[in-house]
């Protein structure tokens, strides 16, 4: 080697950083799995996300209009509705009988929270889980699939293979399905798929302004103006999902945005920056009526930021040092008055926020709490129990069919757990 | 608790899983300089592993799981790249070194080196991974790209002669900054 090349050889090993987790035999022997098609019989890795999944409903001011209502009335029955509204019909690709079979007696969880129980074992990304209307969708990590999820069975409704695990959780809007396909680089790739049948109905390519950041955590949202709102790069793109065209951008001072949330009142945009996993996050407040910045505050947490959640009180995240995760919320979007919501997550396990049925939900590995998405008051607590003294964590909760919904990853089984929580979840509405 | 009933896994190959403690580490970051993402990276990584597994018992030679598994993890990116990237976007601007302070100077670095990277068409990319990060002879890139040590030269070559004209690169080359 010359010395150019030396120095070249020196650069990549001084600057190329550390893995946040390493590749286990036990991820190889799940892929080694998939690929034999022994779909759903092997359990969850640990951490399958790669990049922090993010709150879900974004879509919940659009979307959820109808069911937000609906799933606090639904959520105070006992019973869930004996059939979905949704069919099989029209699935994009088959699906295999190990994965829609149903549950005949789901098996209660042990000391759950909220008379959880199991109803199917397929292998979810914890964070990916969302519903709209009378279906869950979510990420299934083994098949590589994105799912429809009738919540009365467990069973899939529908599926679509996918080349690549999706940077974020599934965002509905109206009757298509957004996925962040891919997210690096100068540009960000969304596929839409057909809320139904999931059939891919679009694909379109967003360059970004700069580099996109290389902390993203709940890159896109949904407005109740029925827009998308992408972070790519410097700017926050504005996605008219009837043409999808970039319709607008709204430009950040040479920062790359990791996370966006739109106020429920669509007048207010939240971006969250952050340089690096470890650099201070910051909370820029832009109006949406003409575009400037009308607010800023910063949380040092020396930990990963991002999976915004805006509601009529303010703003949720997450945040987490080393092995510790947990929620937070800012009143109006102040990062001065923020305060932790939940017990968190430990282990490397995730704590985050969803809006869902009118209720925030904290998910963690110590606690699920419903909360009042005006206040941030937690409206009920449970303890999540340990197994053996393992820890066991309870995904984003997303509500449905007049139950919540969370991926469970216990220590002898995991899958889909559906619980009832009680009435003073649905107490307050958004 | 209730449990689900279990599956018998595929049998693990002997020493595959000390090879798997030893070497992702290394094998995550080669995958990140790739494609630039850890979640990518990972993929690539498990992508690989999974395809060494069943030929595991074959590759007797000391070096030959390593060189096997850097060469799937090289083909599958290629691959990737070419379903993934049709056609390189250009970027409005690439990252500004100094913007950002010393406290930044870190993710800074990483940030120019990816953009730097970005700039590299996908084979002079692999070549630059798999020879000054990897650290393989050209004969051993060369097997691992299935092309001839030639190739490999050329690659370097053009790929040095881009990485030059990279915003900000050459400073760290020569200054650099504290990981």
């Amino acid at each position: 080697m010359n010395t150019e090349e030396r120095q070249l050889s020196e650069l990549l090993h001084r600057v190329t950083p550390e893995p946040p987790r390493g590749v286990t035999v036990e991820d190889v022997a799940l892929r080694l799995a998939s690929q034999a098609g022994q779909r759903g019989d092997f359990r969850e890795p640990r951490r399958p996300r790669g990049r922090a999944w993010a709150p879900v409903l974004a879509a919940a001011s659009v979307f959820i209009v109808a069911g937000a209502s609906a799933g606090i009335v639904l959520l105070t029955a006992s019973h869930h509705s004996p059939s979905s509204s949704l069919s099989s019909s029209g699935a994009t690709s088959s699906v295999s009988p190990s994965r829609t079979a149903p549950q005949a007696a789901p098996p209660a969880i042990a000391s759950g929270p909220w008379a959880a129980q199991l109803v199917s074992h397929q292998a979810l990304a914890p964070g990916s889980l969302v519903s709209a209307g009378n279906s869950l969708y979510a990420i299934g990590v083994v098949a590589r699939a994105l799912d429809r999820i009738d919540p009365a069975t467990g069973s899939i409704a529908a599926t679509a293979p996918l080349s690549s695990l999706p940077v974020d959780p599934p965002l509905v809007l109206g009757n298509t399905v957004w996925l962040v396909s891919y997210y690096g680089g100068g540009s960000v790739v969304l596929h839409g798929y057909d809320a139904q049948a999931l059939a891919q109905t679009a694909s379109v390519t967003v360059p970004a302004i700069g580099q996109v950041s290389s902390t993203a955590q709940g890159v896109l949202a949904a407005g109740p103006d029925g827009r998308l709102y992408l972070a790519a790069g410097d700017t926050v793109a504005v996605l008219d999902p009837a043409t999808n065209q970039v319709i607008r951008r709204i430009y950040l001072p040479g920062i790359p945005a990791s996370s966006v949330a739109v106020s429920p009142d669509g007048t207010k945009l939240y971006i969250g920056t952050a340089l690096s996993s470890s650099s201070p996050f910051r909370l820029l407040i832009y109006d949406l009526a003409n575009g400037t910045e009308v607010g800023s505050s910063s949380l040092n947490t020396g930990g990963g930021v991002g999976n915004l959640v805006a509601t009529s009180g303010g703003v949720w995240g997450t945040a987490g040092v080393g092995m510790s995760e947990w929620s937070w919320f800012a009143p109006g979007g102040d990062l001065s008055r923020s305060f932790q919501v939940g017990g968190g997550a430990g282990g490397g396990l995730y704590s985050v926020p969803t809006l869902s049925g009118g209720t925030v939900w904290v998910s963690g590995s110590r606690t699920l709490v419903c909360a009042s998405p005006a206040t941030g008051r937690a409206l009920a607590t449970a303890a999540v129990p340990a197994d053996h003294n393992t820890a066991q964590n309870f995904g984003t909760v997303a509500v449905a069919d007049g139950h919540a919904y969370a991926y469970f990853q216990g220590a002898q089984q995991d899958g889909l757990a559906r619980m009832t929580p009680p009435l003073a979840c649905s107490a307050e509405g958004s | 608790m209730d449990t689900l009933p279990g599956v018998a896994r595929p049998a693990e190959p002997d020493g595959f899983r000390d090879f798997v403690q030893a070497r992702s580490t290394a094998l995550l970051r080669s995958g990140w300089l790739l494609t630039g993402d850890w979640t990518s990276a990972e993929d690539l990584v498990q992508t690989a592993l999974a395809a060494a597994w069943p030929r595991w018992a074959s590759l007797t030679r000391p070096d030959a799981p390593e060189l096997y598994v850097r060469k799937i993890m090289v083909n599958t990116f290629l691959r990737w790249r070419q379903r993934r990237w049709n056609g390189e976007i250009a970027t409005g601007r690439l990252p500004e070194m100094q913007a950002y302070g010393d406290v930044f100077a870190q993710v800074d670095a990483r940030q120019a080196l990816l953009a730097a990277l970005d700039r590299l068409p996908a084979r002079q990319r692999a070549v630059v991974v798999l020879r000054y990060f990897a650290d393989q002879t050209e004969a051993q890139t060369a097997a691992a790209m299935g092309c001839s040590v030639g190739a490999v030269k050329s690659h370097a070559a053009k790929a040095l002669a881009r990485l030059r004209d990279a915003p900000g690169l050459a400073e760290l080359m020569t200054g650099g900054v504290a990981s």
